[in-house]
C-alpha cells in the first residue's frame, strides 16, 4: 500500500513536471531540416537548380506528332483515388487526340503484381508506361527494362528511383502544402487568432516536414497567427477525436483554429468541433480525402480541405509523356506545357510539379469520390 | 475445503476494497491537482469528454477482469472490438434497424469468445496462445474484407452517444455504470459469479467443491464476449465514421485497466469496480497530459508505472499474507 502511495506521488511529480518550451524553436512536431517557405504572394519561390537525373529511353522510335499508345499501371485499380487519376488521363487523351491510354493494374497494392503487369505490357509493345510505384526500388528493374526497349516511362503519385524513369509528376511539395494550409487558416479564422495542430506523431516524416514548412511560412507571411500546441494522435480516429476535444476543452474561446495533419486527424477534428457545437467559431483546415470530409463540408463546419487534385495529376502525366515523345520536354528544360494546367515547372532535376495544392470546398467536393 | 474458501473471502474483499479506494483517491487528487492548474480541466464539458470517450474501455475491462480472475488472459479483445464495430456499422449502413445493429455484434462477440473459451477449457491450450492467434486472424481478416475503407453515412438514430438516460447521463456512461454495478453484484453474490474466483484461485480445490473448471471457463469467455460486443457498439456509435481497422494497442489499455484496478494477474482476486475506476483514471491522465502540456507519450510511461506498481503491491500483499499465515 505504501508502495502504491509512493507511486502516486511519483506520478503526481511527473504530471507536475511541466514540459519546458524553448522560445523561438519550431513548433512541436516539426523536423529540423532546412525549410524553404514560398513567397507570400503566390510566386514560385526559390528553385534549387539540379541537373537532370532521370533515365533515357534507348533508341525510342520517332513518334513526334503520331498516334501513340500508353499504358497506365497505378498502385492498384478499383479505388476512387486511381479512378480519378485515370479519369484525368482519359481527359488529356481526348484533348490531345493522338494518344490512347489504357489503365490496367493489380487489384491490391502489391509490387510483385505490379511488376508483372508492366512486364506484360513491355512484351505486348506500347509507346509509353505511366506508373505509380508500390515500391520505389523494387519497381526500378522492370522500368529500366522498358527504357532499354525504347519505351518512354513517366511516373506520377509515387516515385521510383530517378534513373528508372524519365520524368515524375510530383503532386505537391511540402512548402506548397504548407502555404495552402496556413493561407486557408488565416483566411478563415483571421490573423490575430490562435490555433493548435493535431498530427500523427512528432516523428512521422511527412507530417514533420509539413509542420516545419508551415512554421516557416507562417513566420514569414502570417506572423501574427499564434500557435498554441501540437498534439499527437497516431492514425487513430477515436484518439484523434479525444485529443481534438481535449484541445477545445483546454483553450476554450482562445482556440480559433485546428489543423489536421493526417487524413484521420482532419475528419476527427471536424467531428470534435461539430460535437462541441463550435462550427464557425473554430476553423478546421487540414489534409484529408474528400469522401471523409463530405459530411463536415456539407454542414459548413469545414470550408477548406487541402490536397492535390488526382484528376489533374493523371492529366498532367499524359501531357508530360506526349511532350517527351514529341521532343518538347528534354533534359535541362525548366518547364513544360500541360494543356489546361498551363506551364508546369521542372523541380528536383527530373520532376514536374503539379502546381499549388487543390482546395476542396463545398462547391467542388461532390465531383470527387475517393 | 469450503472452509478455506470462505476464510479467504473476507481478506480478498478487504484488499479489493483498498485498491478501489486508492483509485478513487487518485482520481480525486488528479482532478483537484490539474483542476487547480487549469480549471477548465474539471469543467463539465471536459469531464463528459473523458467519460464519453472512454466508457467502452471500462465496459471491455469488466469482461477482461473476469477472464483474468479466472486465471486466463485475452489479447484478442482490441481486434475483436475493431471487427465488431465494423460489423455493427456495416449492418446499420445496410439498412438493418439500429437495435439489431447493436445486438448482433454482442451475440457474435459472445460466440467468438465462447469458441476461444472452448479451446482453452477443453483442449487445455494456453489462453495467451489462443487469443494471440485470434488477434492475427481478426486483424488480417478485417483489413482484407474492408480494404481499409471507412464506414460512413451511418443513420442518425444509430449513435448511442446522442441518447441519454433521464436526459442527463449520456448512454455510454450509463452503460458503464450500470454494467459495472451489475457485474460486481453478480460476481460477489451468485454461485456462478463466485465460481470464477474459485477456478482462478485454485482450480483443483474448485473441482473438489463441485465447480466444473471447463464449464466455468466457457461461461467466463462467453460473458466476456458479450461485454466486448457492448464495448464495440459503444466504440462504433461514438463518431459519424467508423475506421475499419483495428484500434492500435487497445488490448493493452484494457488489460492495464483490469490490472491497475486490482485484478491479480495471477488469477483469483480482484473486482470489476476497480477496473472501471482504473479505466477512468487512465482516461483522465490522458486528458490531463494535454492540460499540463506534456507529450501523450507520457501516457504510456504512466500506464507502465501504474501496472508495475500495482503488480508489485499485489506481490507484496501476497507475501505479507503468506507471512501472516
Amino acid at each position: 500500500m505504501r508502495l502504491s502511495l509512493a507511486a502516486m506521488a511519483l506520478g503526481a511529480t511527473l504530471l507536475a513536471g511541466h514540459g519546458a518550451f524553448a522560445a523561438g524553436a519550431r513548433w512541436d512536431g516539426a523536423d529540423d531540416l532546412p525549410v524553404n517557405p514560398l513567397p507570400c504572394d503566390g510566386g514560385a519561390g526559390t528553385v534549387v537548380s539540379k541537373a537532370y537525373d532521370g533515365g533515357k529511353a534507348v533508341n525510342a522510335p520517332n513518334m513526334a506528332g503520331k498516334p501513340i499508345t500508353l499504358v497506365d499501371v497505378p498502385k492498384l485499380i478499383g479505388i476512387g483515388y486511381f479512378n480519378a487519376t485515370s479519369q484525368g488521363m482519359q481527359e488529356a487523351a481526348k484533348e490531345l487526340g493522338n494518344v490512347k491510354v489504357t489503365t490496367d493494374g493489380p487489384t491490391e497494392a502489391k509490387i510483385d503484381e505490379q511488376i508483372k503487369f508492366i512486364d506484360n505490357y513491355i512484351t505486348r509493345g506500347v509507346n509509353g508506361v505511366l506508373f505509380a510505384a508500390n515500391d520505389p526500388v523494387a519497381i526500378a528493374p522492370v522500368l529500366k527494362k522498358a527504357l532499354s526497349k525504347g519505351i518512354h516511362v513517366v511516373g506520377y503519385d509515387a516515385n521510383s528511383t530517378p534513373d528508372a524513369r524519365e520524368w515524375f509528376v510530383n503532386q505537391a511539395e511540402f512548402n506548397g502544402i504548407a502555404k495552402s494550409m496556413i493561407d486557408n487558416m488565416a483566411k478563415e479564422m483571421g490573423e490575430n487568432k490562435s490555433f493548435a495542430i493535431v498530427t500523427s506523431t512528432f516523428t512521422t516524416p511527412n507530417q514533420a516536414r509539413w509542420i516545419a514548412e508551415m512554421w516557416a511560412y507562417a513566420g514569414k507571411c502570417h506572423a501574427k497567427m499564434k500557435w498554441l500546441e501540437t498534439v499527437e494522435a497516431q492514425e487513430d480516429n477515436i484518439l484523434s477525436f479525444n485529443q481534438a476535444s481535449t484541445l477545445i476543452n483546454k483553450y476554450g474561446d482562445q482556440l480559433s483554429g485546428l489543423f489536421g495533419m493526417t487524413s484521420v486527424a482532419t475528419p476527427a477534428s471536424a467531428e470534435a468541433v461539430t460535437r462541441a457545437k463550435l462550427c464557425g467559431k473554430i476553423a478546421v483546415v487540414g489534409l484529408a480525402t474528400p469522401n471523409a470530409m463530405k459530411p463536415y463540408v456539407k454542414t459548413d463546419c469545414v470550408k477548406s480541405v487541402v490536397l492535390w487534385n488526382p484528376v489533374n495529376l493523371g492529366y498532367a502525366a499524359v501531357y508530360v509523356t506526349r511532350a517527351v515523345v514529341d521532343g518538347k520536354l528534354k533534359p535541362g528544360d525548366t518547364s513544360v506545357e500541360a494543356g489546361k494546367l498551363g506551364k508546369l515547372m521542372v523541380v528536383n532535376g527530373s520532376e514536374i510539379l503539379l502546381g499549388s495544392p487543390f482546395t476542396y470546398t463545398k462547391e467542388n467536393i461532390d465531383q470527387f469520390n475517393f | 475445503m469450503s472452509a478455506t474458501l470462505t476464510a479467504a473471502a473476507p481478506r480478498r474483499l478487504r484488499f479489493a476494497v483498498s485498491q478501489e479506494w486508492l483509485l478513487a483517491i487518485a482520481i480525486l487528487l488528479l482532478f483537484v491537482g490539474v483542476g487547480l492548474y487549469n480549471p477548465r480541466f474539471v469543467a463539465s464539458r471536459n469531464l463528459q469528454s473523458i467519460l464519453l470517450g472512454n466508457a467502452y474501455v471500462a465496459v471491455a475491462a469488466i469482461g477482461m477482469s473476469m477472464v483474468i480472475i479466472s486465471g486466463n488472459i485475452d489479447i484478442s479483445v482490441g481486434s475483436l472490438i475493431g471487427v465488431l464495430a465494423s460489423v455493427s456499422g456495416g449492418l446499420a449502413v445496410a439498412g438493418v434497424p439500429s437495435v439489431l445493429a447493436w445486438l448482433i455484434p454482442v451475440a457474435i462477440g459472445s460466440a467468438v469468445m465462447a469458441a476461444q473459451g472452448a479451446l482453452v477449457a477443453y483442449l487445455g491450450l494456453p489462453s495467451i496462445v489462443v487469443t494471440l492467434g485470434m488477434l492475427s486472424i481478426l486483424k488480417g481478416g478485417l483489413i482484407s474484407v474492408t480494404n481499409g475503407v471507412w464506414i460512413s453515412n451511418l443513420p442518425d438514430n444509430y449513435h448511442l452517444a446522442q441518447w441519454s438516460l433521464f436526459g442527463v447521463v449520456p448512454m455510454p456512461v450509463a452503460f458503464m455504470v450500470v454494467l459495472t454495478i451489475a457485474a460486481a453484484w453478480w460476481m460477489r453474490n451468485t454461485a456462478l459469479g463466485r465460481s470464477i474466483y474459485a477456478v482462478g484461485g485454485n482450480a483443483e480445490a474448485a473441482r473438489l467443491c463441485g465447480i466444473g473448471r471447463e464449464r466455468t471457463l466457457m461461461m467466463v469467455f462467453a460473458v466476456h464476449g458479450a461485454f466486448v460486443g457492448i464495448a464495440a457498439v459503444l466504440f462504433a456509435t461514438q463518431l459519424s465514421v467508423i475506421q475499419s481497422t483495428v484500434p492500435s494497442n487497445l488490448e493493452l489499455t484494457i488489460i492495464t485497466a483490469s490490472v491497475v484496478g486490482g485484478v491479480s494477474i495471477l488469477g483469483g482476486t480482484g473486482t470489476v469496480v476497480g477496473a472501471t475506476l482504473a479505466a477512468v483514471l487512465i482516461a483522465a491522465i490522458g486528458s490531463s497530459l494535454i492540460f499540463v502540456n506534456l507529450s501523450p507519450f507520457w501516457l504510456r510511461a504512466v500506464q507502465g508505472i501504474l501496472i508495475l506498481v500495482t503488480v508489485l503491491a499485489d506481490i507484496y500483499r501476497r507475501r505479507r499474507r503468506g507471512l501472516a499465515r
